[in-house]
């Protein structure tokens, strides 16, 4: 779990110094894998909900590329931290 | 050659829908004004108000007061060989990304603004202008023609657009010698298209076809559809249609045409080049690479039928692609 965490928080910060700091999380997808988002977007709009997509999936893509790594990052790291009898 | 001079009371898709679809339809539209009636003041307010709630009718009109089109005569060179999909399902069953992945964008359509509407023809041409829609109905005329539209997801429709050849337009502009291919701008309107916040894709949305697809007679600019104007959910006011291809090569509200002697990347290339290419003519024989695209499914009635080559179309578009066989000319 630590070792997880550890690695999301280097991800964060290769992704914040590859693509920039403000570069949304759907362009670094976008740009590591062109037809995913595309293949998602439809799957969830259109056996799900379209709400779903532009309410929930859409903010998140138009975070900072690094900001999702990096609250999982530390979430793991404070979970395999507290797992090893720090907390 | 005949012309059938539709009246105005005319519908038109009552001369090839089964009386079934169209007693249905009559039953919706009811159904439909009753709603219009009752909740008047509901539709005010999202059509003038910005309100975030949907509207309720797909025949409602669009913000700016489209006006009514002309007269235009059903041109019967263009036989669909089956019945008209009923409107409902055409103007409520759509593709248009930029408005969402989900078939029932038109809500959220509707609310887009389409007049005033110019669309700038420039590039390699004589006479580069730009052109307010209605100018353009004017100035060249319109005429119905019945087209099966056959979409890449392997179903299919048959609905009468109303418009004018876009060989017309290239007439205006005058192509230089040079132009080789066709670039199809659509629109870009935020915040009602709110497939734009999705900043990391390659807007705008372009398509493209070679100069000598583009002045093909079948090459048709729809300002109309059933006889009214364009729906934003469609297109409107202004797309291209190629029959004869998959749908998602029939840029949809377009406002800029630039010809060119550079091949263009389209939208969906630059998105998924190994499943929709450049030319995506409709072939039976050709898999999509997740579908078969052997049948398709005709909205409406569910019916399965074979799908043609170049969608029926061949007799008009074959001889365009004989010199161009290493072309991936059907994906």
């Amino acid at each position: 779990m630590m070792v997880f965490g550890l690695a999301m928080l280097l991800l964060a910060a290769a992704v914040a110094a590859w693509f920039g700091p403000g570069a949304p999380l759907g362009a670094v997808i976008f740009a590591i894998h062109p037809p995913f988002l595309n293949t998602l977007q439809a799957g969830v709009q259109r056996r799900l909900s379209p709400d779903l997509w532009n309410d929930a999936f859409l903010p998140l893509l138009e975070a900072p590329g690094w900001l999702v790594p990096l609250l999982l990052g530390t979430l793991f790291v404070l979970l395999g931290w507290r797992r090893r009898g720090h907390g | 050659m005949h012309f059938h001079r539709r009246r105005g009371w005319e519908i038109p898709e009552r001369e090839a829908t089964p009386r079934h679809l169209v007693l249905n339809r009559r039953a919706l539209m009811a159904a439909a004004g009753a709603g219009a009636m009752l909740s008047a003041e509901a539709q005010a307010q999202w059509l003038f108000g910005g309100r975030s709630g949907s509207p309720s009718d797909p025949w409602a009109r669009n913000p700016g007061d489209l006006p009514d089109l002309p007269e235009a005569m059903r041109n019967p060179r263009y036989q669909p060989g089956r019945a008209v999909s009923p409107e409902r399902d055409a103007i409520t069953f759509n593709n248009f990304y930029e408005f969402g992945s989900n078939k029932d964008i038109w809500p959220t359509a509707l609310r887009m603004p389409v007049r005033p509407w110019t669309i700038r023809v420039d590039g390699m041409v004589e006479a580069p202008g730009e052109f307010g829609v209605d100018d353009l109905i004017r100035r060249i005329g319109l005429e119905e023609r019945v087209y099966r539209l056959r979409c890449v997801e392997a179903w299919a429709m048959t609905v009468p657009w109303t418009g004018f050849q876009l060989s017309k337009l290239l007439d205006i502009v005058k192509p230089l010698g040079s132009a080789k291919y066709v670039r199809l701008e659509t629109a870009q309107v935020p915040p009602h298209m709110t497939g734009l916040r999705q900043t990391w894709y390659p807007w705008p949305h372009i398509e493209g076809c070679t100069i000598e697809e583009a002045a093909n007679e079948l090459t048709f600019m729809p300002v109309g559809l059933y006889g009214r104007p364009l729906p934003p959910q469609n297109g409107g006011p202004f797309r291209v249609v190629f029959p004869w291809k998959y749908g998602f090569k029939s840029g949809k509200s377009l406002s800029r045409i630039t010809l060119t002697d550079q091949r263009p990347k389209s939208f969906w290339e630059t998105l998924q080049g190994n499943e929709y290419g450049f030319w995506a003519n409709v072939n039976p024989d050709v898999p999509h690479p997740r579908w078969s695209q052997a049948t398709e499914r005709l909205i409406g009635t569910n019916e399965r039928v074979p799908t043609r080559i170049f969608n029926g179309y061949g007799e008009f578009v074959a001889d365009l692609y004989t010199n161009l066989q290493r072309e991936r000319l059907w994906a």
